[in-house]
């Protein structure tokens, strides 16, 4: 068993260009983001995997009224589909559902935590 | 069996309110005493949803706050938050309580203060919505609310083909029904044109397909089945389901099945002994109209994919096959967030005993009531029926 997936790990390697994600040994399961436990079965100490870095655009939309601290409107929000698990960031340029997108990057926020940005494959 | 009975229902109008929580939820507070011809002195217990008081007005600790204006400083109170879901949450655990002998009569309701010319500006209130969504992994990426139901309607539209049309046909049955409403924050029709004219706020939706910032407060008495016979207008309560779905959307299997709406769903209809067949009508969580589509698939009413065209074809309006929102739902109506789920419940209760006035259905004996929270990662789904 693994000590898991935190938090600071999984920023670490997106700011250094790479996804991670736990992977249950008990379900089979993939997850996009750090857990304690599967979301699924419970078992505790996800592995730590690398994910691909491309995708194909799950779902996404364009924000027009962004929250207090955004500045800028009409940027995307995209779940990516990585095949093994899904991640959320932000997606730059014209990818619909379906299309291919590949891992450009991160944005980060006014108190330093970073999300995964895509661009078109 | 009923698990319990609502024997007292009382709402503000859900709109623009510049007077401090605790006025506002004793207003609805006494409504629902009234109504049920009770004293503050019936009430053993105060379960009280309110979402975001202290983001939002900086006040906290709110249930011996709003207890003591409305006359109940003493009893006990839980205060729940569970984003929109906060008050069904509340019911939920009402219900619970009365049902296992706990308490005898209890008052169940919530209160939020929303609106621009209340509170906060549309930014910062946007800033305050997005909390709901997971602070490390969806809010660096600017994800809003109206965004996050986006990203399920998108993926509905992508695999049934709904269309935004289909989506403002939502929004025009709404406001229809609020017309109705004299307690609802927008009383006007609109059409379907208006609607995709309208500005976008995250794509597909546009203004108006997005519920308003209400304020307002809701509340019901709640009470055990032996004790319901001797109040005047009891309704039924056989069932309450209430469900959770992982967070964040992306570690969902199929975010725009909304699992938890089934799940909760399954768990109501099995304790009231119904099916879906059997439902009259429907409040559901119609915060953005896509989330309408998605709810009137969860809870079975329609079959999947058939949530927009069934909005479009005019079968879940006031006169259509299964009616739903015919209070004009949170899209007319009005979103207090954690009045929202109770004043689903006034709904019912007033529908059911046909008492609703000029929004009355005909033949209204089963209802339900489906209120979620987040990114629909909670939902609470409630069934009502004309006391057996
Ligand atoms: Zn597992």
């Amino acid at each position: 068993m693994s000590d898991g997936l935190t938090h600071a790990a999984w920023s670490d390697a997106l700011r250094e260009g790479a996804l991670l994600g736990g992977a249950c040994d008990d379900c089979g399961a993939t997850v996009g983001t750090p857990k304690a436990a599967c979301p699924h079965c419970g078992a505790r100490g996800l592995e730590p995997v690398e994910l691909p870095t491309a995708g194909t655009v799950y779902t996404e939309t364009t924000v027009e009224v962004p929250p207090e601290g955004i500045d800028e409107r009409g940027y995307r929000v995209a779940v990516v589909d990585l095949g093994a698990a899904r991640v959320l960031g932000r997606l730059d340029g014209a990818a619909e559902i379906g299309d291919a997108v590949a891992l450009a990057g991160h944005v980060e926020d006014e108190q330093g935590y970073v999300v995964p940005r895509f661009e078109p494959a | 069996m009923p698990r319990a009975a609502v024997v007292g229902a009382g709402m503000t109008e859900f709109g623009i309110h510049d007077i401090p929580l605790e006025e506002l939820f004793a207003e609805a507070a006494f409504g629902a005493l009234d109504d049920a011809g009770a004293e503050p002195a019936d009430v053993e217990a105060l379960y009280f949803g309110n979402a975001m008081s202290g983001q939002a007005e900086n006040t906290t600790h709110l249930g011996p706050k709003v207890a003591t204006h409305a006359g109940m400083a003493g009893i006990p109170v839980q205060r729940f938050e569970d984003a929109c879901a906060t008050s069904a949450n509340a019911f939920k655990n009402a219900v619970a309580a009365v049902e296992a002998g706990v308490h005898d009569a209890v008052l169940v309701g919530g209160v939020e203060r929303c609106t621009p010319e209340t509170g906060r500006d549309t930014a910062a209130m946007t800033r305050v919505f997005a909390s709901a969504s997971h602070r490390q992994y969806e809010q660096p990426a600017g994800l809003t609310f109206p965004g996050v139901f986006a990203l399920l309607t998108k993926r509905h539209m992508y695999e049934h083909g709904t269309t935004e049309e289909q989506l403002a046909h939502v929004a025009v049955k709404n406001h229809g029904h609020g017309a109705l409403n004299p307690r609802a924050h927008f009383g006007k029709e609109v059409t379907v044109e208006e609607v995709l004219d309208g500005p976008v706020v995250a794509d597909p939706f546009r203004l108006m397909d997005c519920c308003p910032f209400s304020d307002g407060a809701s509340a019901v008495v709640v009470v055990s089945d032996e004790l319901a016979d001797s109040y005047d207008a009891p309704v039924d309560v056989t069932g309450v389901g209430h469900a959770t779905d992982v967070v964040p959307i992306a570690d969902k299997p199929t975010p725009h099945v909304t699992q938890a709406a089934r799940d909760a769903a399954e768990e109501a209809y099995e304790q009231a002994g119904v099916s879906a067949d059997d439902v009259d009508f429907a409040e559901v969580h119609d915060c953005f109209t896509g989330a309408e589509v998605l709810a009137s698939e969860a809870l079975g009413l329609v079959a999947d994919g058939e949530g927009g065209p069934a909005a479009a074809t005019g079968r879940t309006a006031r006169d259509g096959d299964v009616p739903i929102n015919p209070s004009g739902g949170l899209k007319a109506k009005g979103h207090p967030i954690g009045a929202t789920g109770t004043a689903q419940v006034v709904e019912l209760t007033e529908q059911l005993r046909g008492e609703a006035g000029a929004r009355q259905l005909p033949d209204a004996d089963r209802a339900v009531a489906h209120n979620l929270g987040g990114d629909a990662a909670t939902t609470v789904v409630s069934v009502m029926e004309v006391r057996g």
